[in-house]
């Protein structure tokens, strides 16, 4: 009888050995080359970064300041506009030519990352609005309205880069090529091929506006 | 009779008039909705301060409780700010000033008043919703607990009865005076002890080869999270692209994990959980979701109550836990999957608009690279000049598939099982 219980001790051992939690990684039979010895994306940066300060560390904990990104475009020079008026950013025309936005590129952009608010229609109806049953306590710009379709290129552009009222900065999320492509997008289902009627009505006002040319 | 005729007609008439009011009231309050929606609500909402104040209880601050004051400021804020403390002081508190709306009028702002009035009224009248907080169902591994304490109950009952079966057969054996030599004990039989030991030899060797595959392979593995992010909530039901925070999977190797700022996109405003279903966490705790949308905040270093003050650099980073870890001796580019090879998120990350917490779900092993790249059917556009290009200059392929001597191509075929694709 004393064996029997010895046993089943034993089954019961290793059974809760190897039902082991899954809020636990598990374990790794000599790991070496397993973790890299070089620093990879989202490893934790404090150390090297303390380490850097050292001459002749080759460590830096993000681009230098100024630098673009290859095949990305100049970004914009304006500060964040403050007053409400946009009158710096409404003259600044789309620098990406006409016919070279690829507009099912830029669509793809526009649903992703506008979508979700402005709905795929653009009409300010996306899913996070659902016509006020949503969780997005304010009702997104309808991007098809009278006053959207009168608001220039540049002004959107400011806006996707900095943000205006809830909406936040989207300048971490589309480089400055893809801001202009989703604009292109944008002017392009506003007015589509034949209606040539593009409003510019936003005509820059008066000089009282804060955003001046960052002077770096 | 006649006395109560001239009543009859008082009280006609003022329930006439009642109905006509009411009718009128109602209209107005439909009016005033509609111009809600199409000028306040992407600035304002009733019961929450946005970009602009909260609106219920409008006509109780300052001397909005005279409409041509209010309708001044909505027609010109510039200009009423301009003599009137009380609104430059929203002003500093929100950090923009209202924007004008020249052509609202004062029948407008009765509408707009009384719409949000009434919203006021049918919130205030609606019960509590009751927090009844379901009985949390007891999880499976309480279950399996049970089954096992009952069958080692069963086990122990069995070996009773037979150790008492073989003692009543010697008993009876001894009354009938039949003489058989002592029984050998059951552990000192040979056939007995080989069959344990064989037993014991496969279980353990089954597990111990599981183990030893397994070291290092993290198959549901399902980390506590700094804070509890429901996938099934924000891709799930609010249906949010995978894309909007994991962008970089469309253009480098590792799907970016979101920064604080694109959580505040949304977060800014929506400041509390409540349209979506309950929150379970894995080991079956009820979680409060407006909780965890308050420690975005500790780390994002916003103020609900001072939204304008926040300053997006200043937030600090949320140590995620990394759950989908390849090693160091395997390359793998998610832009090579998602973009060129147009494979879906869910193929290897599992149902993950259904997830609360994620998990592994695939073995993220060689077996598994291989398996898959020996049987998935590479999209090769067929047409020169649209679609995925990627894949144009395999120009044997093409011509074969347009000769018909092959009807696709896999991974294998362009070679996903050369070891230097991943291994190098």
């Amino acid at each position: 009888m004393k064996k029997f219980l010895i046993i089943t001790g034993c089954v019961t051992v290793t059974a809760l050995a190897v039902s082991c939690s899954s809020r636990n990684p598990g374990r790794a039979y000599m790991p070496d080359m397993a973790d890299s010895r070089a620093y990879e994306t989202y490893a934790p940066v404090q150390e090297r970064l303390d380490a850097s300060a050292t001459p002749g560390a080759q460590f830096h904990g993000g681009p230098v300041e100024g630098t673009i990104a290859r095949g990305d475009m100049l970004g914009s020079k304006l500060l964040k506009d403050t007053i409400g008026s946009y009158a710096s950013s409404a003259g600044i025309k789309n620098p990406l030519a006409a016919g070279s936005v690829d507009l099912k590129e830029a669509e793809r952009l526009y649903l992703v990352n506008c979508g979700i608010c402005h709905g795929p229609k653009l009409d300010g109806n996306g899913p996070l609005w659902k016509d006020g049953n949503g969780p997005y306590p304010a009702a997104p710009k309808n991007l098809m309205g009278d006053d959207m379709k009168a608001t220039s290129e540049g002004t959107i552009f400011h806006v996707a880069t900095y943000g205006k009222g809830q909406m936040g900065s989207y300048a971490s999320q589309l480089s400055t090529k893809q801001r202009w492509e989703v604009v292109a997008y944008i002017k392009s289902k506003q007015f589509p091929a034949g209606s040539t009627a593009k409003a510019d009505s936003t005509a820059p006002k008066a000089a009282a506006d804060s955003t001046k040319a960052a002077v770096k | 009779m006649i006395p109560c005729k001239p009543t009859a007609t008082k009280l006609t008439l003022f329930i006439l008039s009642l109905v006509v009011f009411t009718a009128f009231n109602k209209v107005s309050a439909q009016d005033g909705k509609a111009l809600f929606q199409a000028k306040c609500q992407s600035c304002h909402n009733i019961f929450k301060d946005l970009t602009g104040p909260a609106l219920m209880g409008l006509e109780e601050r300052h001397t909005w409780s005279d409409h041509k004051e209010l309708l001044a400021w909505i027609n010109n804020p510039g200009g009423y700010m301009a003599k009137d403390a009380y609104t430059t002081g929203l002003k500093a508190k929100f950090g923009s000033v209202m924007t004008g709306f020249p052509d609202v009028t004062l029948k407008d702002v009765d509408a707009i008043v009384s719409y949000i009035n009434s919203e006021v009224a049918n919130r205030n009248k609606q019960p509590q919703g009751e927090q009844t907080g379901e009985a949390v169902s007891k999880s499976s591994s309480q279950n399996a607990v049970i089954f096992g304490v009952i069958s080692l109950i069963l086990a122990i009952i069995a070996m009773v009865l037979m150790q008492v079966n073989s003692n009543l057969k010697k008993m009876s054996d001894d009354a009938e005076g039949i003489e058989r030599p002592e029984p050998v004990p059951f552990y000192r039989n040979k056939v007995y002890i080989a069959m344990i030991a064989i037993f014991f030899f496969i279980v353990g060797g089954y597990f111990v080869t599981k183990g030893a595959i397994g070291l290092q392979r993290q198959v549901n593995y399902e980390p506590k999270q700094p804070i509890y992010y429901s996938h099934k909530v924000h891709a799930g039901i609010n249906q949010i692209n995978c894309l909007y925070c994991h962008g970089n999977a469309w253009e480098s190797k590792s799907a970016a994990i979101p920064s604080v700022n694109v959580c505040m996109n949304c977060h800014k405003a929506i400041q509390s959980y409540e349209k979506g279903p309950k929150l379970y966490d894995e080991d079956g705790n009820e979680i409060n979701g407006t909780a965890e949308i308050q420690k975005l905040y500790k780390y994002a270093g916003f103020d609900p109550k001072n939204a304008a003050a926040w300053d997006p650099s200043k937030a600090k980073p949320i140590e995620w836990v990394k759950i989908h870890n390849l090693p160091d001796h395997v390359f793998f580019s998610h832009a090579q999957h998602v973009r060129a090879g147009n494979v879906q998120c869910q193929t290897c990350h599992g149902e993950i608009t259904a997830m609360d917490e994620v998990k592994q779900v695939s073995e993220l092993s060689m077996g598994w690279c291989v398996n898959c790249h020996r049987q998935t059917k590479v999209q090769f556009n067929y047409d020169s000049t649209k679609g995925n290009q990627f894949y144009s200059i395999y120009e044997k392929f093409h011509n074969d598939i347009k000769n018909g001597k092959m009807d696709s191509v896999t991974v294998k075929d362009i070679g996903g099982l050369e070891c230097q694709k991943c291994h190098y």
